[in-house]
């Protein structure tokens, strides 16, 4: 019955492009091809009644828990304007350089994405924040576009995302019945902090490929990057530097450091962030009980959108694999030319189609469990994995016509910048992202090194 | 109309659902950071307060479905859909509800009925020792059937709304 799978599969697909909420979507097109099943006799009702179980388990994963609580750290100081005041800061301070300014939005974006790593959050803001004062200071639209929707994408690959954490939940799972499957009943664990150590590295280096291209424009194309004049009055004074930048960084250096350093799980940094954002909030006087209730509102609605679309995937998969879908990938990788190479390089150009369609949390929770025991059992590094996985589906989301990135500054850019511009700018930074995909296929020690050094 | 005011009434019991739950994500942030100190500074694990979070977490998002769902934050796929007009917006939302919401949340709801009331009469308590005790994990339990009631509730008032909109023309 393997081809009723790989049709729920597509149905699933194409539904979902009707726009209702892919929570529901997920979950409902795979209970009526149960319904069907059992009522045609080719699917065994039994597997549905551990249905309530596994939604308990969603609701007791304690790995998860970061999840929230890292989403209240990132709301607090997105609402605290820690980023507006990041963004002032360092472009008066670099802004009289030939490509200061573009640089700041990236470095900012690569610090926001610490804190928030929700793609479209992140590009919305900096496109607010950036966009119309790259444009007044002469950068031309495509250079400023293309930069804004890069940087805004840094925050699913830098620690501590909570894309990372959702994948290295959904990796432990996938490597347990890899090992199990192949026969280890000793099996080795792999962690949200091996996930964020195999991060760091990439992620730094992703940074530093979009300042060296930023840099290359403005030595070359000096015109479509011009530097600012500094007006009179205008100077930034150290302390004002220190005191915009010291509290988020000593925040996030705190937070990454503990988890890298095993001092605390990602749930109890997470916790520690949280706190560490409500007082940095206060001092500041950001925080009053309106804004304090707004953002434990908007925390819950972006909590709940996570998990309810696990729940609707845990069904998914359930009649999925019901059907023998994992038996029939499974044979499909299998006979792949090419043996694990092949098998990857398939994966990962199917995960960046589907990353037109589906955002980071779906592909996550439907398709890694699908795929990602196979390839495990083949022998992949599990965090090597996770972090290719990670870059491949942010080259996605900025690749036009469809990319993710793209629509969202659509929505906030203004109307004289076109949308061809937008595009035109997105593709020097998507070939930047292709070459980190093939540097880290290339040489792997780039993920594993760190995680092997602090967790051997 | 009839239609709009049972509409609003249900949107209000979600909002006011929602609004109180996610109080408790203030709570987690505050109960985490004491566990990490109460671990650091006196070297005192408390199984209870620890489990507390994951409580609290499952709480906030299951009963925030609802409320989530009214404040149109469930993500969607909206390629072609922010490009249709309200009318095909709302045929999207009509069929959704019929076809998928409801028989899940019936579903969910009808399958957890006798999971959860295993859990109240075995009197379930924390399998770790020192951990939750009775009735807070048949309580969590319940919520596994609280949270579809509560989403077909909100489903229906987007129903009633998407049935408004089409008749409006």
């Amino acid at each position: 019955m393997e081809w009723v799978a790989a049709l729920l599969f597509v149905a699933v697909i194409v539904l979902l492009l009707a726009g209702f909420p892919v929570a529901f979507t997920l979950g409902g097109t795979a209970l009526l091809f149960a319904g069907f099943g059992v009522l045609g006799g080719s699917f065994n009702e039994a597997l549905l009644s551990g249905l309530p179980n596994r939604v308990f388990g969603i609701m007791n994963n304690e790995t998860l828990v970061a999840v929230p609580l890292f989403v209240f750290m990132g709301v607090t100081l997105e609402r605290a304007r820690i980023a507006e005041e990041l963004l002032e800061t360092l472009s008066s301070l670099f802004g009289s350089l030939r490509g200061g300014l573009g640089i700041s939005v990236t470095l900012v974006g690569m610090l926001l994405a610490a804190s928030t790593g929700i793609v479209g959050a992140t590009v919305v803001t900096m496109g607010l924040l950036s966009l119309p004062t790259m444009i007044k200071r002469g950068y031309s639209p495509e250079v400023a576009a293309g930069t804004i929707c890069a940087s805004g994408t840094l925050g699913q690959i830098i620690p501590p995302s909570i894309i990372l954490v959702m994948l290295g939940d959904v990796m432990t799972t996938a490597y347990q019945q890899a090992q199990l499957e192949m026969g280890v009943y000793s099996p080795k664990t792999v962690s949200v902090g091996d996930l964020f150590a195999g991060a760091l590295v990439p992620g730094l280096m992703l940074v530093g490929l979009y300042v060296l291209y930023i840099l290359g424009i403005a030595f070359f194309r000096p015109g479509s990057m011009p530097a600012h004049q500094r007006e009179a009055g205008e100077t930034v004074s150290f302390l004002r530097v220190l005191q915009a930048l010291l509290p988020p960084l000593v925040l996030i250096f705190a937070v990454l450091g503990s988890i890298l350093k095993g001092l605390a799980t990602p749930t109890e940094a997470a916790g520690v962030g949280g706190m560490g954002a409500l007082l940095l909030a206060l001092s500041r006087r950001q925080l009053s009980f309106e804004r304090l209730s707004e953002i434990t509102q908007s925390t819950l609605r972006i909590s709940s959108m996570v998990f309810l679309i696990l729940i609707g995937a845990s069904v998914f998969s359930l009649v999925f694999r019901g059907y023998g879908g994992d038996d029939g990938v499974r044979a499909i990788l299998e006979a792949l030319p090419g043996g694990v190479i092949g098998a990857v390089i398939v994966v990962m150009l199917v995960m960046f189609l589907l990353g037109f369609v589906l955002d980071f949390i779906e592909i996550t929770f439907v398709v890694v469990p699908i795929v990602g025991p196979v390839l495990l059992a083949m022998g992949v590094d599990p965090v090597w994995l996770g972090i290719m996985i990670a870059i491949n589906l942010q080259t996605s989301f900025l690749t036009p016509p469809f990319g993710f990135a793209l629509f969202y500054l659509r929505g906030v850019a203004p109307p004289s910048v076109r949308t061809a511009q937008i595009y035109r700018g997105a593709v020097p930074f998507v070939g930047i992202q292709l070459l980190a995909l093939l540097l880290l296929a290339l040489f792997p020690e780039l993920v594993t090194w760190l995680p092997g050094r602090i967790y051997g | 109309m009839h239609s709009e005011t049972s509409a609003s009434l249900i949107d209000r019991i979600s909002a006011v659902t929602g609004k109180a739950a996610a109080w408790l994500t203030l709570f987690m942030v505050i109960v985490t950071f004491v566990v990490v100190v109460m671990r650091y500074a006196f070297d005192a694990g408390l199984i209870w307060l620890q489990e507390s979070v994951i409580w609290m977490h499952a709480v906030v998002f299951m009963l925030g479905a609802a409320y989530t769902l009214q404040q149109e934050d469930h993500v969607r796929v909206d390629v072609f859909y922010r490009s249709m007009s309200a009318r095909r917006r709302a045929l999207v939302d009509l069929l959704g509800v019929i076809i998928f919401l409801l028989p899940l949340c019936a579903f969910i709801g009808w399958k957890s009925v006798d999971f959860v009331a295993a859990s109240w009469r075995l009197r379930e308590a924390s399998r770790e020792s020192g951990g939750l005790p009775y009735p807070l994990i048949p309580l969590l339990k319940t919520v596994l059937v609280l949270m579809p009631v509560a989403v077909a509730l909100q489903g229906f008032s987007l129903l009633l709304r998407s049935l408004q909109t089409l008749r409006r023309g």
